[in-house]
């Protein structure tokens, strides 16, 4: 038990610990211990993304039409590795042939790790839309196919014979006891999918492209502008964190068995 | 009798958890007195707060009404022998480790420790056993290795939470006529907590029945059966009967 | 019956890797296209095993790449976990330390790449603290959820054989949660070798993720697919040496065959 003082002394520590982090990040700068050339004060960083939303200085576009244009390309790929790589991977724990067929192929794949895939897909489909979706989804869709493999083979096998003894069928036992209790291990997989597929599409648009958030923070570099890079990743950062806490919130409504 | 000296008074004991739904009252005026070298009995249903009282007695929790009061003075923690219900073995540790670790927290000297842990895994018929894992153990031999842990500590009260629980029937019955040989060769105040009302006709020197709700002390029992208690002579079952008819239902 | 069908299960692993080379050599067959074939690639990974390509063959290129990650990894796990463990045992440290740490977190490390390389330039500096961040966040966050989702009736039994703090810190806390700390030291590691990749691929002169980049602005693709596949084996290898040193570092999670 937590007493309410207690409370309150970590309340206060915790907000020390933040505004000691950003003085001295502000003062570093300010007082010339840090150049100004490679790190930008907090206060400089605020009004920069301030700027930024409307500015399309130094290197073409608003941060919002980066944040767009990367914020759909993930997303679309993202999307599109959960609905097919989810269901193959519950079939391919629930199936021996799946099984069978389908594993040695993904523990060749998976090792390989997803921007090492960029320079290939650069050549071969070029620096279009459609090369950066197909990294991104190699990215999503690796974990979501082995987790939703591991949740089915994790399904405790009590569980499956109770069923069988109610005369459940093979079809009916996948849907209805194995899929619910793999669903924990599906989010686990989907959420490890999100953020590999944002992290990795920051990648693949530094090496390649011409807009985009990836893109921005690395003509950021390039125009040794320490502030753009900042707001760059702050905004990569926060985008990061809401869309996995929308996804917590999911699956909350989906499996609220694991949290009581 | 010989006149029996005071180990433990445990005078209106009460515990209030606040939970978010409003304060729940688990225990409320609970007083009992242990006398020193006695095997106790504490006897009530489930979840009637019988692990919060041990809790409370080994100083892991606060009463909110009451005190204890020990005859020799308030124990510091590792004062007291505990046995735990579901073992809480130390995985990572082998037998020996997990017997001095008693000793080796207060900075006793390995060769002195290691003799003294080495006493104890003997008593508990463990010999041999010393650099054998938890989990290459039966349930029988943890609870073993539990007790001789407890016993290791040096102190003259063991408290004993359920520590049969977990165990099935049949290495009950063994570990019960084990543990009142340990007992007997080594005497000391035993407080032990069941819910199994023949485990504690069978064991206890006294037994004192918990029930109601906030739970209390109900009744006291002295079975007056000489050891070993015969399950199913007609003393044995009268004094079963009598204890099941005032106990209350398992919540 | 039954011997027919777990003939086919036998069979069907080697007919998945079969039909992943059949579609990987068709592709490559294709008019016009850039793949490489399996054959070209296997001609080019032999020739840059021997033949230097930025004065280093493939071998050597490896080894740099692992040493930046090593040398990372080392201040990754001592710092990750005195770090996990403040934050998991010391609740007031935790208070005051991990909502910058919470701050940052969500930040990929390949975001931090511009930033690092305008600090320090394009040496070795950068490359390592990139490492580091890769690695250090999933170790301080396994150990610290490790410590703090330890059962609490292990704490309290340490606590009634006596052991203060600092004691059930090094007795229970920590043996308890190894087995976190080591699956955090596994995510940690592959983490940190595709951060090593991307540093090389964005500034470098050594390395593997050179030599892709390398292929890429050569044309070069049986390069950048036979480099593809060596990364991907170095990253099965290390992710193999840690599962055998979970097996020796906790004995008391597998079970034993007496």
């Amino acid at each position: 038990m937590i007493s309410k003082k207690e409370k309150r002394i970590r309340l206060l520590l915790s907000i020390a610990g933040l505004v000691i982090f950003f003085g001295v990040w502000e003062m570093a700068v300010q007082m010339g211990f840090i150049s100004s050339r490679i790190l930008s004060p907090p206060s400089k960083v605020v009004s920069a993304f301030i700027q930024k939303l409307t500015d399309t200085k130094p290197e073409g576009a608003t941060l919002i039409t980066h944040f767009l244009m990367s914020f759909k390309l993930a997303l679309s790929a993202f999307l599109a590795a959960v609905i097919i790589g989810v269901p193959l991977g519950l079939f391919m724990g629930q199936y021996k042939a799946f099984d069978r067929f389908l594993t040695p192929i993904f523990e060749i794949i998976r090792p390989i790790p997803p921007i090492a895939w960029i320079p290939i897909v650069i050549l071969v489909a070029g620096i279009g839309m459609s090369g950066k979706v197909f990294i991104i989804f190699v990215a999503a869709f690796v974990p979501c196919v082995i987790n939703s493999y591991l949740g089915i083979k994790l399904t405790s096998p009590v569980l499956v014979n109770v069923a069988r003894t109610f005369g459940a069928s093979d079809w009916q036992i996948f849907t209805k006891v194995c899929i619910p209790s793999s669903l924990n291990m599906v989010f686990t997989g989907v959420r490890n999918a999100l953020g590999a597929s944002w992290s990795t599409l920051v990648a693949a648009e530094m090496l390649a492209s011409t807009g985009g958030l990836g893109y921005m923070i690395q003509m950021g570099r390039q125009l040794i502008r320490p502030d753009i890079i900042l707001v760059g990743m702050l905004t990569i950062g926060c985008t990061g964190a809401l869309l996995s806490w929308l996804l917590g919130l999911l699956e909350k409504k989906v499996a609220p068995w694991r949290y009581r | 009798m010989a006149v029996q000296k005071n180990k433990i008074s445990m005078k209106n004991i009460s515990k209030t958890f606040t939970t978010r739904t409003g304060d729940v009252s688990v225990l409320k005026d609970v007083s009992i007195n242990v006398f020193e070298n006695e095997f106790l009995v504490i006897l009530g249903p489930g979840q009637c707060g019988k692990t919060v009282l041990m809790n409370i007695l080994a100083g892991l929790e606060q009463p909110t009404g009451g005190e204890v009061v020990f005859a020799d003075g308030t124990p510091k923690m590792g004062d007291l022998g505990i046995v735990f219900q579901k073992y809480y073995i130390y995985p990572w540790k082998n037998v020996m480790q997990n017997v001095e670790l008693s000793q080796e927290v207060k900075g006793v000297d390995k060769k002195t420790r290691r003799e003294s842990a080495q006493k104890y895994i003997d008593l508990v018929g463990l010999s041999g056993f010393e650099k054998s894992i938890p989990r290459e153990l039966s349930g029988g031999m943890k609870q073993r290795v539990g007790i001789a842990r407890a016993y290791a500590t040096e102190s003259d009260i063991m408290i004993m939470d359920e520590p049969f629980g977990a165990l099935d029937a049949q290495t009950r019955y063994q570990m019960q006529e084990e543990i009142l040989k340990i007992w007997e060769k080594k005497k000391r105040t035993v407080i032990f907590v069941t819910s199994n009302l023949e485990e504690a006709i069978y064991l206890g020197d006294r037994i004192i029945l918990l029930g109601g709700s906030p739970t209390s002390v109900k009744a006291e029992y002295i079975p007056d059966m000489p050891r070993p208690r015969n399950y199913t002579s007609k003393e044995f079952l009268d004094l079963r009967n009598e204890i099941a008819d005032n106990t209350d239902l398992a919540l | 019956m039954k011997k027919f069908s777990n003939l086919i299960y036998a069979v069907l692993p080697v007919l998945g890797v079969g039909a992943l080379i059949g579609v990987w050599t068709i592709l490559s067959l294709q008019e016009g296209t850039l793949i490489p074939t399996p054959v070209e690639t296997w001609e080019r990974f032999l020739v840059i095993m021997t033949d230097p390509i930025s004065k280093a063959t493939l071998p050597v290129h490896v080894l740099v790449s692992l040493k930046r990650v090593l040398s990372a990894f080392g201040f990754a796990i001592v710092l990750g976990i005195i770090t996990g463990v403040l934050f998991g045992w010391y609740p007031r440290v935790k208070a005051l330390l991990s909502p910058i740490f919470e701050l940052l977190r969500p930040i990929p490390p390949i975001a931090w790449i511009p930033l690092l390389i305008l600090m320090f330039g394009i040496g070795e500096v950068p490359k390592i603290l990139l490492v580091f961040i890769g690695a250090f966040i999933p170790i301080v966050m396994n150990t610290q959820s490790g410590i703090e989702s330890i059962d609490p009736m292990l704490i309290k039994a340490g606590q009634s054989f006596g052991c203060n703090h600092r004691q059930l810190l090094f007795h229970v806390a920590l043996p308890a949660s190894t087995p976190a700390i080591l699956a955090g030291i596994k995510m940690a590691l592959s983490s940190g070798w595709m951060c090593v990749v991307a540093a090389e691929m964005i500034a470098a002169k050594q390395g593997v993720g050179f030599l892709i980049v390398r292929g890429q602005e050569a044309g070069d693709t049986a390069l950048i697919v036979s480099c593809m596949l060596v990364i991907g084996v170095v990253s099965f290898l290390l992710s193999a040496i840690l599962t055998k040193l979970e097996g020796v570092l906790c004995p008391w999670q597998f079970k034993k065959t007496k």
